[in-house]
C-alpha cells in the first residue's frame, strides 16, 4: 500500500531500475512502460509567485530576473513580508499659526513592510515609508554593474574576433603564425609563444578595451577597535542572511534590505522513450488539476499487504495480499517468480503470442513513433540502475491465473453484488468484492547471515493484462497485451528461528 | 545601463553558469553582474533522508545519484529553468578529480540532456573580471587553497600550489578551541561556521607572534553566542581562529609561502608582474584582516633567509575584483560565458559520440594541431 509519509512496504520496479511505491510512478500509455520521477524528462511549464499567485510569460520572467515585483521576503528570517498601513508621523508644528492649519489637514496614510514572524520592519532598516501600497520600494543596485557591463561588452568583441579567426581558418591559408588564442591553456601554446614575437600589435589593441584593473599596495586593515570593542552578536548578520543578497552581503543587521520573492515553477513530465507527456498540470497556478496525468495507479494493479504472520526462518507464514484492478477492463493476473523476463507480450490476430516491441504497439496516427527514425531526435538513454534489493524469503505463488473484473464505482455501494461468477480456488482467493480480491500466499524466510536484523523482503513478478485503448479512437479493435512488473514487498523482521 | 541589460536578455538564449564549490554552489545566468543565489552544496539523500554534502561521496555511483538530486533541485527550485537543451558553463578547478568531472558531465548530458557544456578553469576565468591578463590567482575556499598564476592569459601550470588550508581547517581549529574551553560542548559545523563568520577575524602579525607566550596581548572581548544554551566565545578563540592558515607546517608551508613558492617557480621575467597582480578569491579570503595579514606575512618572509636570496621582489600589489570574493570566480564565468563560442563548448552530440570529456591532462586533447581542441 502506498502511504503518504510512511515507509514504502510495497515497491514496484520502474523501467529505470528505481524502486518506488505505486503512488510515485507514472505509466506511459504509449510505450506501455512504468516510468518514475527519475526517468522522465522534467520541464518547467509556468512560473508563478507563491505568494500573490501571479503568473507571467517566460519572457517577462527573464526580464524580471525570476522575481516577483510586488512580494518581498524578510531579509532576517526569509518569510514573506506583509505591507502594513500606518499614519505618517506629524511634524511638530513650528509655530502656533502653523498648528492651526495642520489640524485641518488629514493625516496621510503611509505603508511599510513588516515581517509577522520575526518583527522586522522596513522602518528598522531606515527605508522611507511609501505612499502607495504596492511597488515603489527603493532597489539596491550592484555598485559595480557599469564596470561589469564594460567587461562583458569587451568579451563579446573578443568572441566575435575568435569566430572570425575560425572562419578564416576553414580556408587553407599560409600558416604564418598560429591562431591568436587569448585564452588558450595548453602547455603547447606556451611553447609556441616562447621566443616568438607576439602578434602584430594591431590585433591586440582594441579601441574598446576597458581600462585594466589597477592593483593596489594598500589593503583593508583590521578595524582599529576590534581588539577592544565589545561585540553585540545580535547586530551582526548570519551567513545565510548575507548570501541571500550576494552583491551586498551586508554585515550589520540594519543594512539588510527586503528581497523580492522568487518565482516557483510548475513542472510537466515527459516520457523519455516516446516524448509524450505523462503529467501536465493546468497552466494556472491556482489550479491543482492536471490536463494529463498518467499515474501508474490508474493503469497497473495495486497490491497491498493485508496481514502477514510472524516470520520465522524455515517456517511457512501466511501472507494475505489485496489486489485491486483500477482499469475499465477485466484483467487477468498471474504471480510469477522473480526471474521471469519482464518483456511485455501481446497476442496477434492469428492467435500466437509474440513480444511487444515498439513497432507493433498500436499507436494513434499522430504518434512520433511512426515517424522515421532520422526525423526523431537522438534519444539520450541513461543506463538503468542496478537493483540492489536481495530477496530474503521463498514465496509460494499460485499457479492459476486470477481474474479481476473492471472497476465499477457504483458497485462499491452495492450490497447485493456478492455472488460472483468466477470459479475461484478457495485456497488461493480468500475474499472477493468488486474489482478487488485477497489472495493467500505462503512465505518461508531462509537463514541469511548477511542481512541479519534487516527486514525480510520478498519479490515476484506481477503479470497483468492491459488493454491499449489508444487505437480505439480510430475504430480499431483495442490491442490486448500482457505486461510484467517486478514487485518487492517488505514484510517485517524475523521473529526468531524455529 | 539596466535598460540595455534587459534587451540583451531577450535577444540571447540564456546560459546557466554554475560554480559548484565544495561548500557553496553559486548559480546564475551569463551576462549578469551577480549570481541569482548561493546555496549549500548539499542535498537530502533520497534513501537515508540525511543531508549530505556532494563532495563527501563514497563512490562514483553514489556521486551520480547525489548530483542528480542536487542538480534537479538546483534547476527546478533555484534557477527555475528546464535543463533540456540549455547551455551550461561550469567553473571547475584545474585540479578537480577526473572522476568528479566525468560524472558531472555524464549527469548533465545523460540525465538532464543539456545542450552544451563549457568547462572553464576557475583561475583562468577569474581574470575576466579584471580586464588584465597577468594575475596570480589564489583561491581559498572550503576544502583547500589553490593557486595558479596566469601570465598573458596562459596559466603557468608548473607553478601550481595547493594546500588543505581553508575554511575546513579553520572550523576544526575553532571547534577544538571551543571544546577545550567549554567541556561537553557539542556543536554542529554549521554553528561553527556561523561563529567564525560573525565573530572571528585574522589578527595582525605582531600580535600573532606574541600569542601563546608570556607577554601575550590582552585578548579581544568575549562574545555571548545565543542558542539553545548561550555559550560564551572567549576572545582568544576569536583571535586565533585563522592562525592555522599562517602557521607553517612540517614542510614549512602556509598560505603565504604558497604565493612565494609559486613566484619562485615562475620564469624570472614574469615574477615582478605576478607579485604586483595578486587576486584573492574564495569565501575564506573575506575574513576581516585576511589581506593585510597576508601582505605583512609576505613582506616578512621576503626578508627571511628562505627567500631573501631567491626573490628580489620589492612590492606586492593586490587587485580588487568588481564583486565579493566568494563569487568572483562565478562572475568570471558569467562574463566569459557571454561570449558565444561554440568551438569551446562540448555539445551533446559530440559527447554522445565520443562519450568523454576533453581534459587538459589527456594527450588526446593536447595535440599540436589545436583545431580539434574543443576543451578548456
Amino acid at each position: 500500500m502506498a502511504y503518504l509519509f510512511q515507509p514504502d512496504y510495497v515497491r514496484y520496479v520502474c523501467s529505470c531500475g528505481s524502486l518506488k511505491p505505486i503512488s510515485k510512478m507514472y505509466f506511459c500509455r504509449h510505450c506501455l512502460k512504468i516510468r518514475c520521477g527519475y526517468c522522465v524528462c522534467h520541464e518547467a511549464d509556468s512560473h508563478y509567485c507563491p505568494n500573490c499567485m501571479e503568473n507571467l510569460p517566460s519572457a517577462e520572467v527573464r526580464l524580471k530576473k525570476n522575481k516577483c515585483s510586488n512580494c518581498f521576503d524578510c531579509p532576517c528570517c526569509f518569510q514573506t513580508l506583509c505591507t502594513r498601513a500606518g499614519q505618517a508621523p506629524l511634524r511638530p508644528p513650528a509655530s502656533s499659526a502653523d498648528a492651526k492649519q495642520d489640524v485641518k489637514a488629514t493625516p496621510k496614510k503611509v505603508y511599510y513592510l513588516s515581517c509577522s514572524l520575526c518583527r522586522w520592519t522596513s522602518r528598522d532598516a531606515g527605508i522611507p515609508d511609501q505612499y502607495v501600497a504596492t511597488g515603489g520600494w527603493p532597489e539596491q543596485e550592484n555598485p559595480n554593474s557599469t564596470r561589469i557591463s564594460t567587461l562583458i561588452d569587451f568579451h563579446k568583441v573578443l568572441a566575435s574576433k575568435e569566430k572570425q579567426e575560425q572562419q578564416r581558418k576553414k580556408f587553407p591559408t599560409k600558416r604564418t603564425f598560429l591562431q591568436y588564442e587569448k585564452f588558450g591553456l595548453t602547455s603547447a601554446m606556451v611553447r609556441k609563444r616562447a621566443g616568438k614575437p607576439l602578434e602584430p600589435k594591431s590585433l591586440i589593441q582594441h579601441s574598446d578595451q576597458p581600462a585594466p584593473a589597477v592593483a593596489n599596495e594598500e589593503v583593508d586593515d583590521l578595524p582599529a577597535g576590534i581588539f577592544t570593542e565589545a561585540v553585540d552578536i545580535t547586530k551582526i548578520t548570519t551567513l545565510e542572511q548575507r548570501l541571500q543578497h550576494p552583491d551586498v552581503q551586508a554585515e550589520k543587521i540594519n543594512e539588510l534590505r527586503p528581497q523580492h520573492k522568487q518565482f516557483l515553477v510548475k513542472r510537466s513530465q515527459r516520457c523519455r522513450g516516446c516524448e509524450h507527456n505523462v503529467s501536465k498540470p493546468e497552466y494556472s497556478p491556482q489550479s491543482i488539476k492536471f490536463k494529463i496525468q498518467l499515474a501508474a495507479f490508474y493503469h497497473v494493479p495495486e497490491i497491498r499487504i493485508v496481514t502477514c504472520e510472524p516470520l520465522r526462518v524455515g517456517v511457512a507464514s501466511e501472507l494475505l495480499l489485496k489486489i485491486c484492478n483500477p482499469t475499465q477492463h477485466q484483467t487477468q493476473i498471474s504471480l510469477l517468480p522473480l526471474d521471469t523476463p519482464t518483456t511485455p507480450t501481446t497476442v496477434t490476430a492469428s492467435g500466437e503470442e509474440q513480444e511487444l516491441k515498439r513497432e507493433n504497439i498500436q499507436m494513434g496516427s499522430e504518434s512520433p513513433n511512426l515517424l522515421p527514425l532520422a526525423v526523431r531526435q537522438i534519444s539520450v538513454t541513461e543506463d538503468p540502475k542496478p537493483i540492489t534489493v536481495v530477496s530474503g524469503a521463498e514465496i509460494a505463488l499460485p499457479e492459476c491465473p486470477l481474474f479481476l473484473p473492471p472497476r465499477d464505482d457504483a458497485a462499491e455501494y452495492d450490497e447485493t453484488n456478492d455472488a460472483s461468477h468466477f470459479q475461484d480456488d478457495k485456497k488461493v482467493v480468500v475474499w472477493r468484492k468488486g474489482n478487488k480480491i485477497v489472495v493467500r500466499l505462503h512465505v518461508t524466510p531462509f537463514a541469511n547471515e548477511q542481512n541479519k536484523g534487516e527486514p525480510v523482503i520478498v519479490g515476484f513478478v506481477l503479470r497483468h493484462g492491459y488493454v491499449n485503448t489508444l487505437a480505439t479512437l480510430e475504430h480499431k479493435a483495442p490491442q490486448k497485451s500482457e505486461l510484467n512488473v517486478q514487485l518487492f514487498l517488505t514484510l517485517g523482521n524475523l521473529v526468531g528461528t524455529a | 545601463m539596466l535598460r540595455y541589460e534587459g534587451i540583451r536578455y531577450i535577444s540571447d538564449k540564456q546560459m546557466v553558469v554554475l560554480d559548484i564549490g565544495s561548500a557553496y554552489t553559486k548559480f546564475g545566468y551569463a551576462g549578469e553582474a551577480t549570481p541569482r543565489g548561493i546555496i549549500r552544496t548539499e542535498v537530502k539523500c533520497p534513501e537515508s533522508k540525511e543531508i549530505r554534502r556532494i563532495f563527501n561521496y563514497i563512490d562514483i555511483d553514489d556521486l551520480y545519484q547525489l548530483l542528480v538530486e542536487f542538480l534537479h533541485l538546483l534547476f527546478f527550485r533555484h534557477v527555475a529553468i528546464s535543463p533540456k537543451d540549455v547551455r551550461i558553463v561550469v567553473l571547475e578547478s584545474l585540479l578537480t578529480p577526473t572522476q568528479f568531472r566525468e560524472t558531472l558531465a555524464k549527469v548533465l548530458f545523460r540525465h538532464f540532456e543539456v545542450g552544451s557544456l563549457m568547462l572553464l578553469p576557475t583561475h583562468l576565468a577569474t581574470i575576466s573580471t579584471l580586464g588584465t591578463d597577468t594575475v596570480l590567482v589564489l583561491d581559498v575556499g572550503y576544502q583547500e587553497a589553490t593557486l595558479i598564476p596566469v601570465y598573458e592569459g596562459v596559466p603557468i601550470l608548473k607553478a601550481w600550489q595547493a594546500l588543505p588550508l581553508a575554511a575546513c581547517a579553520v572550523h576544526e581549529c575553532i571547534k577544538k578551541d571551543l571544546t577545550d574551553s567549554i567541556p561537553n560542548l557539542r556543536i554542529p559545523e554549521k554553528t561553527v561556521e556561523d561563529i567564525k563568520v560573525r565573530t572571528c577575524f585574522v589578527t595582525t602579525l605582531e600580535r600573532s607572534a606574541k600569542l601563546g607566550t608570556d607577554d601575550a596581548p590582552s585578548p579581544p572581548p568575549a562574545v555571548k553566542y545565543p542558542g539553545l544554551k548561550t555559550i560564551e566565545i572567549p576572545g582568544y578563540v576569536r583571535e586565533r581562529a585563522f592562525e592555522v592558515l599562517w602557521e607553517r607546517d612540517n614542510d614549512n608551508l602556509s598560505i603565504s609561502t604558497m604565493i612565494l613558492d609559486a613566484i619562485v617557480k615562475c620564469p624570472v621575467d614574469t615574477r615582478r608582474q605576478l607579485a604586483e597582480n595578486i587576486l584573492l578569491i574564495g569565501g575564506t579570503t573575506m575574513a576581516k584582516g585576511f589581506a593585510s595579514r597576508l601582505k605583512s606575512e609576505l613582506n616578512t618572509l621576503l626578508k627571511s633567509d628562505l627567500y631573501s636570496d631567491k626573490l628580489k621582489i620589492q612590492t606586492f600589489k593586490f587587485h580588487k575584483a568588481p564583486s565579493k570574493p566568494n563569487y568572483t570566480a562565478w562572475l568570471g564565468g558569467a562574463i566569459f560565458g557571454i561570449a558565444d563560442l561554440p568551438a569551446r563548448c562540448l555539445t551533446k552530440e559530440n559527447y554522445l559520440k565520443s562519450n568523454r570529456v576533453p581534459d587538459w591532462v589527456c594527450l588526446l586533447d593536447n595535440q599540436k594541431d589545436d583545431t580539434s581542441n574543443c576543451g578548456i
